[in-house]
């Protein structure tokens, strides 16, 4: 089901692989992903999703293949890239500003540059009231949020969220989905958003790619093409969940 | 319902608050118990009391009670900022860096559990009984707890965060200040605290065996006097020192580390 998109490839993955020693984790991936776009990957669980976003962070090396932003080599000096870990991963010692400006701060971007965006991403995240507050304070959702927001900060070339969600009860869940649209909506991130949720990929996502099992290749990539708000009730939102599911089970 | 519960709050209050006094006041009426069982052996509450006032009217080596404990706290300090400057930063050479580790790490290992104390024969053959194998000996008394704590404090950092450092692209040195220093503040600061405890224990070890001022030198006066009032109002008031230091690092950790309360 292709449909019209205008915007330029802003992520190209060229035939990713990656081997640890015999074992070969990730097998010959190519996909694109286009500027501002909100993609999910789902797979099943152990099919090499960690693996696959630490080749994109560069916290591993792919073994052949890899990924290009705006045409060039990816790289964590040059380029923006922003992560969101499932574990909380708050810097403890620092405020929910401090935590926010954390990588502003890397970049030595100006001061008022750095206030400026701190507090739209407070203001858009309803955290201005506990700038001043440290992670242990608040609660694992607020954490969820600071970390969150510390990415989204960044204004990333690519932001890339490793099941952010996977430990939350389904309440704050649709509250968080629902904050990461907004987001994305108002900064125009390039997303990259890994779940084994797959309620939650046909929420959020404009494409949803599905990873085969160890090794990982692309099964389907799948346009979901929904308007917004989504209603997890509505028939067309069922059809694309069970389809995924189906793809997800049947080998 | 509210009532009791307040009621019951008033009680455990009054508990937690009577209890230390119970303590000392129970330590207070033993030991006027045992003085006045024993004179010869202790001094009376009392004639300490009198002995404490007599330190600033007949000040003992020209020097008065208040003098002596300056003379040991300066000794402290001045070894303690040396020590804190460099036990830290070797802490944290050899908590980040392997080589380094692998390099000095045995050394140390040999040379750590060696107490304090025994190196006063050397030190004393070296460099005499002047003010800087005092100070040196409160170093190296100190400087050992503030290596042990910082490192491992610099090694228990979470894998995590540093992954979070290079996500955002720090260097090496933004992880090591921003990332990996205040995840072990903490342990630093508990080797600060290890260090001011066993730093007082050194400094009045090195000043009871040779020194014209400093309460380690009172407590041996006294006691080669005979003058048993004089090693108690020496030794309470090491205790009173020490117990401010103690709380003094405590609102400071606060100050340092708020986000660990």
């Amino acid at each position: 089901m292709p449909i019209e998109d205008n915007r330029p490839v802003k992520v190209e993955v060229k035939n990713l692989t990656k081997r640890f020693g015999d074992l070969l984790v990730l097998d010959n991936m190519s996909f694109n992903i286009r500027k501002g776009e909100f993609v999910c990957v789902v797979g099943p669980t152990g099919c090499g999703k960690s693996t696959f976003l630490n080749c994109l962070t560069r916290i591993h090396m792919p073994s052949e293949g890899d990924l290009y932003i705006d045409g060039v080599p990816a790289d964590p000096k040059k380029h923006n890239i922003s992560f969101v870990f499932q574990e909380p991963s708050a810097l403890p010692w620092q405020t929910v500003a401090e935590n926010i400006a954390y990588g502003l701060k890397i970049k030595r971007l100006p001061k008022e540059e750095i206030d400026q965006r701190v507090n739209q991403i407070l203001d858009l995240m309803g955290l201005q009231e506990f700038r001043n507050s440290y992670p242990g304070e608040l609660s694992v959702s607020a954490e969820q949020r600071i970390i969150i927001g510390r990415s989204f900060a960044m204004k990333p070339d690519l932001l890339l969220m490793d099941e952010p969600y996977g430990q939350m009860d389904v309440k704050m869940r649709f509250y968080l989905e629902d904050e990461v649209i907004r987001l994305w909506k108002e900064l125009g991130s390039t997303v990259i958003f890994i779940t084994h949720n797959i309620e939650e990929a046909v929420y959020l996502a404009e494409k949803v790619l599905i990873l085969t099992n160890k090794p990982a290749k692309i099964k389907e990539e799948i346009v979901i093409d929904l308007p917004r708000p989504r209603d997890i009730t509505d028939p067309r939102f069922i059809e694309y969940r069970n389809d995924i599911t189906d793809k997800i089970k049947w080998w | 319902m509210e009532q009791v519960n307040g009621k019951q709050k008033t009680i455990r209050n009054v508990l937690y608050w009577g209890l230390p006094v119970l303590a000392i006041a129970l330590i207070v009426a033993g030991w006027i118990a045992f003085s006045g069982a024993h004179p010869d052996l202790m001094p009376s509450p009392a004639t300490v009391w009198s002995r404490f006032i007599k330190t600033f009217t007949k000040p003992i080596a020209k020097t008065t009670l208040l003098g002596h404990a300056w003379a040991s706290l300066k000794r402290v300090l001045l070894a303690l900022l040396v020590a804190w400057a460099f036990g830290i930063s070797f802490g944290i050479l050899i908590g980040w860096n392997r080589k380094a580790r692998a390099f000095f790490g045995s050394i140390f290992e040999v040379i750590r559990p060696i107490p304090p104390i025994a190196w006063i024969p050397i030190i004393i053959m070296w460099f005499g009984i002047g003010e800087f194998p005092k100070i040196l000996l409160v170093f190296i008394g100190t400087f050992v707890p503030l290596v042990i704590n910082t490192s491992t404090g610099i090694e228990l950092v979470d894998r995590i965060n540093i992954q979070v450092g290079q996500i955002f692209g720090g260097n090496n040195g933004q992880i090591l200040k921003d990332i990996v220093i205040p995840t072990a503040l903490p342990s630093i600061f508990a080797g600060i605290r290890t260090s001011v405890s066993s730093g007082w224990t050194t400094v009045l070890a090195a000043e009871m065996l040779g020194a014209n001022a400093g309460l380690g030198s009172l407590v041996t006066r006294g006691w080669q006097g005979s003058d048993l009032s004089l090693v108690m109002v020496a030794v309470i008031t090491i205790a009173i020192i020490g117990a401010l230091l103690s709380v003094i690092l405590q609102k400071l950790e606060k100050v340092v580390c708020p986000w660990n309360n």
